[in-house]
């Protein structure tokens, strides 16, 4: 007896819903198996982190600020992922972006008006929009593998935070501390609902979502985006330009990844300062592949990564469960997802074997 | 220059450069096999760890590089399943292979972090060590001899033994070389397999051979430089040698730049501290402005194989 694969003729749209639901429900299971066999409280480390930050509703205004630059980030990469172009620098355009708006914070810093956020928000996505720029001329000019070259200007772009935080932004009255001045009033993302720590991101992330949405089903882009993706030869055929769409696709996860950085400095950090990479850029390439690239997936998607992040937290102080348990549950959560693939593109039969 | 500062240099530049020719020499037999295994990063990151644990808690650093290569190859199986059995996507799955390195080992070595251990230095009498100028030859950890010997180990096998010709023709015609009777997916498994083990020995290297200590996030990204070494050394493993080599240099320069000070110092440490990775990119400009990087790539790299019958 021998399992045959049989590709479909075209994915099932059933199961190409149905398997990230079924994936979170497994990653809870199997989580539970796994921290136990570790040596922690495997069922409570499950329910610290996938349900508390549900049923606590002083959790849910935690949920909104996370899942802000997560959706943001992933709305961009799973346009990009569509066209089969690779950005996972993203974490280094994230970086960029929230660099070029402290910069115009910094240059406007005794200004006042509202003018000063779109004005930072502006050069944010343009500090995304350059630290992608070289590997996307290089893929298009010269083939070289975007992958490699835009994961590794995220390492730089870790350096260029270190030396202007340590250095010609170093603020003078924060005590040798490495970080830059408070940004002024104006420069500070303002709260959508009083009281709470609910900022202007989570509004944008939604609304960027539903933007992508119609223009990734509506627009021609989204139809040549797609097309270049899948069948690059009836794009080529059908005239659409490969190396615009990959222009095209680079600079708008660049932008949006810098956009990210601008929202997350004006907003929970108030300031540059050396913890700012948080690594939103890396878990956004889960947040894209569980929203199944599509962009209200990827709005659900980053809720629910959201939810691990809350849960991680409570579950360090609670049940004293080490912060980087949640990096292995969101591993485990894409490995379960790229397994469950299988099931959207395959048939799966059981044979008797046959003698050769 | 004098000589002593020479010879302290190359002897510095061979050890930064080991972990990097390990892990790439792994890649390649995998890349050859027509697999592209993008979790290099995650599986050192598991070997770095893996080999910390086992040598601080037996003191046998030769214990705890058994334990960073198994324990790399088990990892491996994880992407070896999911890409080779179940044809998942190859680039999406090394990534998760990283992120869960990365997961895996800020988890595990949480308990280990700010422990000592001794590096794994030479085992060769002290006069030979000691010696000013044979210490050059003598007077590096056995993990760099056992990386030169798998330099020539790996050539010898891809290019005079009959293995490594099929592995080379599962690289190159998937479906030809099953049609002849191999199992394409038994050698890949086996590749992969291989990969993560020197991935992980590369690895070991990070806690033996430079910083005897563990933080989360050791490797600092040059599982991701082993990655365009491949694509440097265009799969010869000889040429991967002088790729390696030179990435150890530019890592050196940045410790002895900074250790010299004076006219270094114009120079941010920061721009040393990214120099490999700029590096990295201009390597790969200039291998594809030299020639079609195609020509020299397995034909079928990153392709799924599904066997017909």
């Amino acid at each position: 007896m021998q399992i045959r694969f049989e590709k479909k003729l075209e994915p099932s749209r059933k199961m190409l819903f149905a398997t990230p639901i079924l994936v979170v429900v497994l990653t809870m299971i199997l989580g539970a198996i796994v921290f136990s066999i570790l040596g922690y409280d495997g069922l409570g480390a499950v329910r610290e982190i996938f349900l508390t930050p549900l049923t606590n509703s002083l959790k849910w205004q935690d949920l909104a600020v996370k899942a802000a630059p997560l959706i943001i980030i992933g709305v961009g990469l799973s346009i990009g992922y569509r066209a089969n172009v690779w950005n996972i620098g993203a974490e280094g355009q994230y970086i960029a972006g929230g660099l070029a708006a402290t910069g115009m914070a910094l240059l406007t810093h005794n200004m006042s008006g509202w003018y000063l956020l779109p004005l930072m928000g502006v050069a944010g996505m343009l500090g995304g929009m350059a630290w992608v720029f070289l590997p996307a001329l290089l893929r298009t000019k010269l083939k070289v593998n975007e992958i490699l070259t835009s994961l590794m200007l995220t390492y730089v772009a870790i350096q260029l935070l270190n030396y202007l935080i340590f250095g010609p932004w170093k603020s003078p009255t924060a005590f040798g501390q490495p970080q830059t001045v408070l940004f002024n009033d104006w420069q500070i993302l303002p709260y959508i609902i009083k009281g709470t720590i609910v900022q202007a991101g989570a509004p944008i992330a939604v609304l960027i979502a539903i933007m992508a949405w119609i223009i990734m089903s509506k627009s021609v882009f989204g139809f040549q985006v797609r097309t270049v993706g899948s069948a690059p030869n009836a794009a080529r055929y059908g005239g659409f330009s490969e190396n615009k769409t990959i222009w095209l696709v680079l600079l708008i996860s660049g932008g949006l990844a810098g956009l990210a950085g601008m929202l997350e400095v004006a907003g929970p950090f108030n300031r540059m300062v050396p913890q700012f990479p948080t690594s939103y850029g890396f878990t956004a390439i889960i947040v894209a592949f569980l929203g199944r690239l599509h962009p209200i997936g990827v709005l659900i998607a980053g809720v629910v990564l959201a939810i691990t992040f809350v849960g991680g937290e409570i579950a360090q102080t609670t049940i004293g469960l080490p912060n980087a348990a949640v990096g292995l549950f969101q591993a485990m959560m894409l490995f379960l997802l790229l397994a469950g693939d299988v099931l959207v593109r395959y048939n799966i039969k059981i044979v008797r074997a046959r003698r050769a | 220059m004098n000589i002593d500062l020479t010879i302290a240099i190359i002897i510095t530049m061979v050890g930064a450069s080991t972990p990097l020719l390990l892990a790439a020499l792994g890649e390649l037999v995998v890349e050859k096999s027509g697999v592209l295994n993008l979790g290099v990063e995650g599986m050192m990151l598991t070997g770095a760890v893996v080999g910390f644990a086992v040598t601080y808690t037996t003191g046998n650093p030769w214990l705890g590089i058994l334990a960073a290569g198994f324990a790399g190859a088990c990892v491996s199986m994880i992407f070896a399943f999911l890409t080779l059995s179940l044809f998942a996507n190859q680039v999406a799955t090394g990534l998760a292979l990283t992120i869960f390195g990365a997961g895996f080992s800020a988890l595990f070595g949480q308990s280990f972090t700010g422990k000592p251990i001794k590096l794994f230095k030479s085992i060769f009498p002290d006069y030979l060590t000691e010696h000013p100028i044979l210490k050059v030859f003598f007077d590096h950890s056995p993990l760099v001899y056992f990386s030169l010997f798998m330099v020539f180990a790996v050539s010898y096998f891809l290019h005079k033994t009959r293995a490594g010709l099929v592995l080379r023709a599962v690289g190159e015609n998937d479906h030809s070389a099953h049609s002849i009777g191999y199992s394409v997916i038994k050698v890949r498994y086996g590749a992969v397999g291989f990969g993560g083990m020197m991935a992980g020995i590369g690895g070991a290297c990070f806690p033996l051979l430079l910083t005897p200590q563990w933080v989360e996030g050791l490797t600092g990204g040059r599982g991701w430089i082993a990655l365009a070494l491949v694509v440097f050394s265009a799969w010869k493993p000889t040429r991967l040698l002088a790729g390696a080599y030179l990435f150890g240099l530019i890592a050196t320069m940045e410790v002895y730049a900074k250790a010299a000070g004076g006219g270094f110092r114009i120079i941010p440490s920061e721009l040393w501290a990214s120099l490999p990775y700029l590096a990295t990119i201009l390597v790969l400009v200039l291998i594809s402005m030299r020639h079609k990087m195609s020509s020299s790539a397995p034909a079928c790299l990153g392709k799924p194989f599904i066997s017909s019958n």
